[in-house]
């Protein structure tokens, strides 16, 4: 890891060090638990989030995809809505579903042309359409022990979809560092015509790119229904954005071709102390959003200032 | 389904109109204030009952209690032999807007709408447009405060909840659930919206009936499930054992509240909510959730079309409304588990809609 790369993780200890000296609450094991179990539907979106700004797009579907394979799963398996039970079978389902609409994101950027910010604001449109039609007015509430266990039941400490997240961490890792998709999202993000003057075809590089972060997307909409144990269609709000900040926050660079899942493992531990952190220490509510606003700013700043002319939108 | 059918074919007209009305609209005030009244004030409740059109608008059907608002309004129509057109507009002022104006470019002498505005600043457009158009009017929920009904003779009337009296009715059930002493936890709504704000104001109220009730934090959970579930986990960590109960501005935030008590293996906390959204009944038939706050869905879907349709047909007059009757706080009904049977499947009663019963469920103007 290179000095520049250093920045979140130290800021991350900065952080952590100062809540811990303010707040004795926010020291316990338990809260740490707490935070590591709040930090993992986050963490699953930003897993698919980091591949396509990796390639210097950006990706707004996550609202969308996220409630449309909510209320997929919800509607799959054992459920107050109908008589399906068709538990993993059906979290595959959702997962399928939500990475058909990546694609599609991804087809729209290549094949027409969109940029990537309208073709993906787009797709959100559909899944929250395509979510609102398959909720039509009943709220579907789950009754299957196994995805209701994964919010509940732990392991070492941790919820199960807490090691969910971290599976999907390393998994998002290891694509990135040794299949040739992660490798071509770094280049397509760093210099895209060199790659295609090299021979590359681009296209199918970055369709399946949107294609893997829908998939991440749609996990964490399962994530979602487990924990709340019921599908809702809201179920991705805010998470388009919350992702973004914890990738930029972990070093991730919207150019494309800097950062990584680990940059954005981190910033997404940052964003999640940061929320944390400001109740234990009993901030007032009225003042929490603009703090944490500022905070994330100022750790950006702080973390990005050696390569501050790159950190600029486009594409 | 009839609107989206027209909608797409005469979106281009409508737009067109849509800003004619809108001039029409700034011309109109002057004289509307100059005159009696507006378009079809002469002929008022000249309607036959069968050439009324009853039109109901909300945000959006996924919504269990506004689906069950416009499910109301098509009971009132079938009780009087018409029937409703079900407007939803996502909660796009935009399109709410643009809805309004499609209506009012048609037949507006025998219009009666019962509309909910997407938020204050929706309502004075919608009105000016009613009143100048002829149209029979009655808003919920949402207007400006400086914008008195009893100047239009179209705006019929306003219907709204007193978000202080429904803050501490559950307030001071969870301090009863709670033994009347221990602490809780809020969980506010979106910070600068007018109800999160009476409700909390309502909640305070309770506190300082219940002295032996202390509030031990209150953090915003911005009337998100979601939201609320990582809130509370995060309160239970801080004050462990010391919450007792959790007073949450929505039925959705107690909803969250609810699976964090359950993931944290808590089953010694009591939990309230507003809204009576039907996980929370069922939550509250199972004794895991201990009370919520109704304003009744079917029966102002119904009631905004009945106070039209009766000013329309003649049976009421407009100046024969009370004063105190044109901007009111309806009543609303604490849910808990003894009566939370009468709400599981709530219908609505003919009496209620009576041309002489309109107003019986007054609480008071708004002040």
């Amino acid at each position: 890891m290179s000095l520049r790369d250093a920045g979140p993780p130290i800021a991350l200890v900065v952080v952590f060090g100062i809540f811990a000296v303010l707040s004795p609450d926010f020291r316990t094991i338990s809260n740490v638990q707490n935070v590591l179990d709040a930090a993992a539907v986050l963490a699953v979106v930003t897993c698919g989030i980091s591949f396509v700004l990796m390639t210097g797009s950006i990706d707004l579907s996550a609202p969308g995809i996220m409630g449309a394979s909510a209320i997929t799963v919800a509607l799959l398996v054992a459920n107050n809505r109908n008589d399906n039970d068709l538990g993993l079978i059906g979290v595959a389902v959702a997962v399928l579903l939500a990475a058909a609409l990546g694609c599609l994101s991804g087809l729209a950027l290549v094949v027409l042309k969109v940029p990537s910010f309208m073709a993906t604001l787009g797709v959100s449109a559909v899944g929250l359409g395509v979510a609102t039609l398959l909720f039509a007015g009943v709220q579907p509430n789950i009754t299957d022990p196994m995805l209701e266990g994964w919010a509940v039941e732990r392991f070492l400490g941790l919820a199960r979809l807490t090691w969910i997240a971290v599976a999907c961490v390393l998994l998002g890792w290891l694509v990135q560092r040794y299949s040739r998709l992660g490798r071509y999202a770094f280049a397509i993000g760093g210099a895209e015509e060199v790659l295609a003057l090299s021979g590359v075809r681009v296209a199918p590089y970055k369709v399946a790119v949107f294609t893997m972060a829908g998939a991440f997307y749609g996990l964490a909409g399962v994530l979602v229904t487990s924990q709340l144990g019921a599908g809702l269609v809201q179920a991705g709000r805010g998470y388009d954005f919350s992702a973004i900040t914890a990738a930029v926050v972990g070093g991730t660079l919207l150019t494309g071709g800097r950062g990584g899942i680990l940059h954005s493992a981190v910033g997404v531990l940052l964003v999640t102390v940061l929320t944390n952190g400001l109740v234990q220490v009993g901030v007032s509510p009225y003042w929490q959003g603009g703090v944490q606003g500022l905070i994330v700013v100022a750790a950006v700043a702080a973390a990005v200032i050696p390569q501050r002319r790159r950190n600029q939108v486009t594409k | 389904m009839k609107f989206t059918s027209r909608h797409t074919g005469a979106r281009h007209t409508a737009a067109v109109v849509g800003v004619l009305l809108a001039a029409g609209a700034l011309t109109g005030c002057t004289e509307t204030a100059a005159g009696s009244g507006g378009g079809g004030s002469a002929e008022a409740g000249a309607c036959d009952p069968a050439d009324v059109t009853l039109v109901g608008q909300v945000r959006n059907e996924s919504n269990p209690y506004e689906a069950s608002w416009l499910d109301g309004g098509d009971a009132f129509a079938e009780q009087v032999g018409l029937t409703q057109e079900r407007l939803t507009y996502d909660g796009d002022s935009t399109r709410q807007q643009e809805q309004i104006s499609q209506l009012l470019a048609g037949d507006t002498e025998c219009l009666v709408m019962n509309i909910l505005p997407n938020g204050d600043s929706d309502t004075p457009p919608i009105v000016e447009g009613a009143q100048d158009a002829g149209a029979y009017l009655v808003t919920q929920w949402n207007k400006p405060a400086d914008l008195n009904v009893a100047d239009y003779d179209h705006w019929l009337s306003h219907i709204t909840y007193d978000g202080v009296e429904s803050g501490k009715q559950i307030g001071d059930a969870l301090a009863e659930a709670i033994g009347g002493s221990g602490g809780i936890v809020a969980l506010q709504g979106i910070l600068d919206t007018g109800a999160a704000k009476d409700r909390f104001a309502g909640l305070e109220e309770s506190l300082a009936a219940n002295p032996d009730v202390e509030l031990l934090d209150d953090q915003t959970a911005n009337f998100s499930r979601a939201e609320a579930l990582e809130v509370t986990k995060t309160l239970l960590t801080k004050h462990g054992d010391d919450v007792k109960g959790i007073w949450a501005a929505n039925d959705d935030m107690a909803l969250g509240a609810l699976e964090a008590l359950q993931q944290a293996g808590r089953d010694d906390v009591a939990v309230v909510g507003i809204d009576a959204v039907p996980d929370a009944l069922t939550a509250i038939e199972d004794g895991t959730m201990t009370a919520t706050v109704s304003s009744d869905g079917p029966w102002q879907g119904g009631i905004g079309l009945a106070i039209g349709y009766c000013v329309a047909t003649g049976e009421l007059a407009v100046e024969d409304i009370a004063g105190e009757d044109r901007a009111w706080f309806a009543e609303q009904f604490l849910i808990q588990q003894d009566n939370v049977a009468d709400f599981v499947s709530p219908v609505t009663s003919e009496d209620d809609f009576a041309c002489g019963n309109l107003f019986s469920r007054s609480q008071g103007a708004i002040s």
